[in-house]
C-alpha cells in the first residue's frame, strides 16, 4: 500500500551548522493518528515544517502521496499545502479579520465559490465549538478558542492531512484535553494527523502511535506508545 | 486524486471574477491605508512625467520649427558672367534633369536688379554698371536633400556659386538632437526615481503585512494571488501620477502656446491636440511605472 507520508533517509542542517534532523526514515499511513514527542529541541517543528515546505532537507527524500516534494517547483508548492492543514503554534490567525473571515479566507485564498464558502465555514466552526464566537476577532479570543479558530481553518479545505505543532502548548489541561478529543473525532473521519506535544498525560492516555525525536534521531517508533519509556 | 493536476490553474488563465474583485478591493484599502506614501508616489511619478513631457513638447517643436524652416529653404545657383543665353539654357536643363529638383525658375541680371533696387532704394544704384549675376532659384523635393543637390549644381559647368541656408538648418537640428538625448537621460533618472519611491511605498505595505502574507502563503495562496492587489495598488499610484502630469502639462502648454502666439506670432508651434497621442503614452508609462516600482518590491516577501 502507498503511504500517505514517507520520509527516506531525511537529514536537515540549518545554516549555521545545527543539526535538526539526522537520517530520519518514517511511514505514515492514510488515517493514522501519529504523535510526535521529544524534548525541547529534538527537531519535532523541523520535522513538521519539512511536510510542507517551510524548509527543504538537506539530504533525503520526502513523499507525500507517493509525490517527491523536495523536488516540487516554487509553482507547485501552494497545491501541496492546500492539501495540508496546518495548525501552527502561534496560531497565525489575521489580527484585523474575525473567526468567520479567517476561516473564510483560507477558502478565498484558493478561489472557492462565494455559495460553497457560506455552505461551509459555519458548518466547520460548528464542528470545533466556536459557533458562539464566530464574529470575534482573535484577540477577543482566549487561547483555547484561537487554538480552535485555528483548527477550523485547517480543517476547512478538507486536508489529507493535518499537521499540528504543540496544539495544546499554552493551555490548562481541561481545555487540552477537549482539543485532542477533537483532534481525535477528525481523525475518525478519515483525516491523517500529525501532532507534536510536549503533553505527557495525553500522549499516555490516547494510546496512538508516538514518534519519539531526540537531538535529531527517530529514537523510537511505537505503536500505541506512551510519552516516554520508563527505564 | 493524487496528481498535482491544479498546478495549471497558476497565472492569468483561470483567475476569477469575484477574485479580481478582491485584488482590487484590497488594492484600494492598502492605497488610502498609506495616505502619505501613496501621495509622495503620485508625486515622483507626476513630477518625473511632467519633466520628460516638457522636454518632449519642447523637441517635438524645435522639429516641427525646424522642417517649417528647412522647407522654405532654396538654392540660389549663380551663373559665370562669360556664359551665354544657350549655354543657359542647357544649365537649366542639367539642374532640372537632378534628382529631387522640383523646381527651377531663371532669374536675369535685370531683374536682379530691378529686386535690388527695390530693397535698397533706386538713388543708390544710380549710373553703376550692374554688377548682380544671372541666377537660378532652385527648390528641391525634401528639404534633406538641399545640400546634395546643391552639391550636384556646383559641379554643372558654367555655375559660378551656390548658396543656400547652410548652418541654420544643421544648427537647429543639432538643437533638436541634444534635446532628445538631455530628454532621454533626464527620464530615465526621473524614471528610475520614481520606480524606487514607489517600490518603497509598498515594500512599506508589503512589510507590515509580511504576517499576512506569509500566512496566505501557507495556507496555500498562489503567487499571484499575493500579488495581484500589490500590482494593482501600484499601478493606480502610477496612473494617477500621469493624469496629474498630464492635466499639468496640457495647461502649462496651452498658456506658453497663447503666450507665443500674442508676441511672437512668426514662430510656427504645434497645437495642443497634436500632443493627443504622446498623451496616452506617457499615461501607459506612468501605470508601467507603478506596476514595475511595486513588483520590484515583492519579491523577497514571496519567498516562504
Ligand atoms: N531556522 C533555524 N535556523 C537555525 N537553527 C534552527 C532553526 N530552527 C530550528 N533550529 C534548531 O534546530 C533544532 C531543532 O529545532 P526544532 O524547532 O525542530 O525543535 P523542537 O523539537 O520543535 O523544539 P520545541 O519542543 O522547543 O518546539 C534546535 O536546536 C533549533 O535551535
Ligand atoms: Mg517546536
Amino acid at each position: 500500500m502507498q503511504h500517505i507520508i514517507e520520509m527516506v533517509g531525511v537529514s536537515k542542517i540549518y545554516p549555521g551548522g545545527c543539526v535538526a534532523l539526522r537520517d530520519i526514515n518514517v511511514k505514515i499511513e492514510k488515517g493514522e493518528f501519529v504523535f510526535l514527542v521529544g524534548p525541547t529541541g529534538a527537531g519535532k517543528s523541523t520535522f513538521l515544517k519539512l511536510l510542507f515546505r517551510e524548509e527543504l532537507p538537506t539530504r533525503g527524500q520526502i513523499f507525500i502521496n507517493g509525490k517527491n516534494i523536495t523536488r516540487l517547483k516554487p509553482k507547485e508548492v501552494p497545491y501541496l499545502r492546500r492539501r495540508l492543514g496546518v495548525v501552527f503554534q502561534d496560531f497565525r490567525l489575521l489580527p484585523q479579520k474575525t473567526v468567520y473571515e479567517n476561516v473564510a479566507f483560507a477558502m478565498e485564498v484558493i478561489e472557492a465559490s462565494p455559495r460553497e464558502i457560506r455552505r461551509r465555514v459555519p458548518k466547520v466552526i460548528e464542528m470545533v465549538g466556536l459557533s458562539h464566537k464566530m464574529n470575534s476577532r482573535p484577540h477577543e479570543l482566549s487561547g483555547g478558542e484561537q487554538q480552535r479558530a485555528a483548527l477550523a481553518r485547517a480543517l476547512v479545505n478538507n486536508p489529507d492531512v493535518i499537521i499540528a505543532d504543540e496544539p495544546t502548548g499554552n493551555l490548562d489541561p481541561d481545555t487540552s484535553w477537549e482539543i485532542m478529543k477533537l483532534l481525535d473525532e477528525i481523525n475518525k473521519k478519515g483525516t491523517t494527523l500529525i501532532v507534536a506535544t510536549h503533553a505527557k498525560e495525553l500522549v499516555d492516555a490516547m494510546k496512538k502511535r508516538v514518534l519519539q525525536l531526540e537531538d535529531g534521531r527517530l529514537v523510537r517508533d511505537e505503536e500505541r506508545g506512551v510519552y516516554r519509556c520508563e527505564t | 486524486m493524487d496528481d498535482w493536476s491544479e498546478t495549471k490553474r497558476e497565472g492569468f488563465t483561470a483567475v476569477k471574477l469575484r477574485t479580481i474583485r478582491y485584488f482590487f478591493k484590497e488594492a484600494f484599502v492598502n492605497l488610502f491605508r498609506n495616505g502619505w506614501m501613496s501621495l509622495a508616489s503620485i508625486g515622483a511619478v507626476a513630477s518625473a512625467l511632467i519633466i520628460f513631457g516638457s522636454f518632449l513638447m519642447i523637441s517635438i517643436n524645435f522639429d516641427y520649427i525646424a522642417k517649417n524652416v528647412e522647407s522654405q529653404v532654396e538654392i540660389t545657383a549663380y551663373v559665370e558672367d562669360s556664359v551665354d543665353k544657350l549655354k543657359i539654357n542647357q544649365i537649366e536643363l542639367g539642374i532640372k534633369s537632378i534628382d529631387g529638383v522640383k523646381e527651377v525658375v531663371f532669374v536675369s541680371k535685370e531683374q536682379a536688379l530691378e529686386e535690388f533696387k527695390k530693397q535698397v532704394g533706386e538713388e543708390l544704384l544710380e549710373g553703376i554698371e550692374n554688377p548682380l549675376p544671372n541666377s537660378f532659384r532652385v527648390k528641391v523635393e525634401t528639404p534633406q536633400e538641399v545640400a546634395g543637390v546643391a552639391e550636384r549644381i556646383q559641379k554643372i559647368d558654367g555655375i559660378e556659386e551656390v548658396k543656400y541656408g547652410k548652418g541654420v538648418v544643421e544648427k537647429l537640428f543639432k538643437i533638436t538632437y541634444w534635446m532628445r538625448l538631455v530628454g532621454l537621460a533626464v527620464m530615465a533618472i526621473f524614471a528610475a526615481i520614481s520606480v524606487f519611491i514607489i517600490s518603497n511605498t509598498i515594500r512599506i505595505t508589503v512589510f507590515s503585512r509580511r504576517r499576512e502574507i506569509s500566512i496566505m502563503k501557507y495556507i496555500g495562496a498562489t503567487d499571484w494571488f499575493v500579488r495581484w492587489p500589490f500590482l494593482i495598488e501600484g499601478m493606480m499610484l502610477g496612473f494617477t501620477g500621469s493624469l496629474i502630469a498630464i492635466a499639468l502639462l496640457a495647461a502649462g502648454y496651452s498658456y506658453l502656446y497663447d503666450m507665443v502666439k500674442l508676441n511672437v506670432p512668426m514662430i510656427p508651434l504645434l497645437h495642443l491636440e497634436e500632443f493627443y497621442d504622446y498623451s496616452l503614452g506617457l499615461l501607459l508609462m506612468g501605470t508601467f511605472l507603478g506596476a514595475f516600482g511595486s513588483g520590484f518590491s515583492m519579491r523577497r516577501f514571496l519567498r516562504v
